[in-house]
């Protein structure tokens, strides 16, 4: 088989040559780009479509590891045995822990699905910006002062408005339902926030933007504007958004950050 | 050679009685072989079981960076490469030839960890530490643990490498060689199955606020009038 194969080497033990190592590894190089490219395009990357493919290009390249670079192809059948016969144990674990526990798709399972935020890129490493806008009354004071205001002793000034962004995006889970035009696009079940800091004020007659927003959050259904989306299964509708908030356990911290940056909206 | 029997074992220069007709080194190595890919699919499976139950960034997506692993995928292919020629030098008892591609392969496989260590560190650059969220956790013990075996396998190259340069390695001592082969070769193995699931597999899944923006995409496409 090869010219320079010395004496040792009996039949059933011949190693590839060199060119059909050369050859090998041109293979596997070859698998490997196929691969690749497989999922270069973007509609096919984290496709269920290309899960097949993958599998069989990569048992390949396994099988021919094993079979010429670890020369199990050449070798005595019983160190093949020894192999396959935990590789076999460890597949039935992999697909015992899977079918007991999840599934192959990625799928969210219900706790993921209720609790999981989004990555914000900025905010993950720096600290969360500092207050990036004064936290000074809009519009509101058009209403007429009320009194009331002291019962709510000024909120603590930790409250800012990115902290309230960031509520309103992570762990208050507004956004699943909210929108706000440059924030976030995703949540249609309930009314749009947009402008909401202005509109604040006028809602309900003789009660600051400030008291509105801090109500709406912690009473939703106690007041509702007309016209709102009702109908089943939309957030204006009585008793939806009460309980998502009880679920979200704000802190007063919290509620006043939100408070603060709905008004800037 | 004509009267030797098929039988006999490519490794067995030494022509050691054994129970099974095997060479004992050789068959451990197998075993333990064996037994290392129930290690690497329980935490394969981990991983998988996970997948998609991070409840805090980063996800997958944000900082999974297919390409460069497809290079260190190949130069863990190119080490693979350069090993079965350590081996095949070794039994022509080519003594240069020895040296040269223990070192090659080891040199490939110390790259291969340095794209690791880059990986790890734009990571954690990121905000991706192994208590961050179930992926982080996953990922880095799974890799870290391959990435361990690839060390342990260098340091082995290595140690062999200066047996070669004292010319302690041949013909009669290819079996020191073809083990250390094999141990490397399971570790490419491994990292061919880890770079399926985790990178060209797994490497997409996506945080919350993508799967819901697909959704709601999905759902509007749907509504439009055809």
């Amino acid at each position: 088989m090869s010219a320079h194969h010395s004496e040792e080497h009996h039949e059933g033990g011949h190693h590839p040559t060199f060119r059909q190592y050369v050859f090998i590894a041109i293979i596997l190089f070859v698998i490997t780009l196929v691969e690749f490219l497989i999922i270069v395009p973007e509609s096919l990357q984290g496709s269920s479509l290309v899960v097949a493919p993958l599998f069989i290009l990569s048992i390949l390249k396994f099988a021919i590891v094993i079979g010429w670079y670890m020369h199990l192809r050449f070798d005595p059948r019983m160190f093949t045995t020894v192999f396959l016969a935990g590789l076999f144990l460890a597949l039935l674990v992999v697909s015992a822990v899977l079918g007991l526990f999840g599934s192959f798709q990625p799928t969210p399972r219900d706790y993921a699905q209720a609790h999981a935020v989004p990555y914000d890129p900025d905010a993950s490493h720096a600290p969360e910006p500092a207050s990036t806008a004064s936290t000074a009354l809009p519009p509101a004071s058009e209403a007429p002062a009320e009194p009331s205001a002291s019962a709510e002793p000024a909120a603590p000034a930790a409250a800012s408005v990115g902290d309230g962004e960031a509520i309103f995006l992570s762990n208050g889970q507004c956004y699943t339902c909210h929108t706000i035009a440059g924030v976030s696009e995703i949540g249609v079940l309930g009314p749009a926030l947009t402008g909401i800091g202005a509109d604040a004020a006028t809602r309900k007659p003789g009660m600051s933007a400030e008291d509105y927003l801090r109500e709406s959050i912690l009473e939703p259904d106690a007041f509702i504007q007309e016209g709102c989306m009702t109908g089943a299964g939309t957030a204006c509708s009585p008793g939806v958004m009460a309980p998502l908030v009880t679920a979200a356990n704000l802190s007063d911290a919290d509620v006043e950050a939100l408070v603060q940056y709905l008004l800037t909206q | 050679m004509a009267q030797v029997s098929g039988q006999l074992p490519t490794a067995d220069v030494d022509h050691t009685y054994t129970s099974t007709g095997l060479n004992h080194r050789k068959l451990l190595m197998w075993v333990f072989l064996s037994s290392d890919c129930l290690f690497f699919g329980s935490l394969i499976a981990t991983y998988m079981v996970y997948r998609g139950q991070s409840l805090v960034g980063p996800y997958p997506i944000d900082i999974i960076d297919v390409p460069i692993t497809t290079v260190s995928t190949f130069v863990l292919l190119c080490s693979s490469f350069a090993m079965v020629q350590a081996l095949a030098a070794t039994n022509r008892n080519d003594q240069r030839g020895i040296q040269l591609w223990l070192l090659a392969t080891c040199f490939l496989g110390a790259i291969f960890i340095g794209f690791q260590v880059y990986e790890f560190n734009e990571f954690r650059a990121h905000g991706l530490k192994i208590d961050t969220n179930l992926f982080g956790t996953t990922f880095f013990t799974l890799t870290g643990f391959h990435g361990a075996h690839v060390t342990l396998g260098i340091v082995w190259l290595f140690a062999l490498f200066i047996i070669a340069r004292k010319g302690r390695l041949g013909p009669a001592t290819a079996l020191d060689v073809e083990i250390a082969g094999l141990y490397w070769h399971f570790v490419d193995i491994v990292w061919i199955v880890i770079f399926t699931l985790l990178y060209l597999v797994g490497g997409f899944d996506s945080g919350p606020v993508a799967a819901e923006s697909h959704a709601l995409l999905q759902s509007s496409l749907s509504a439009l009038p055809t």
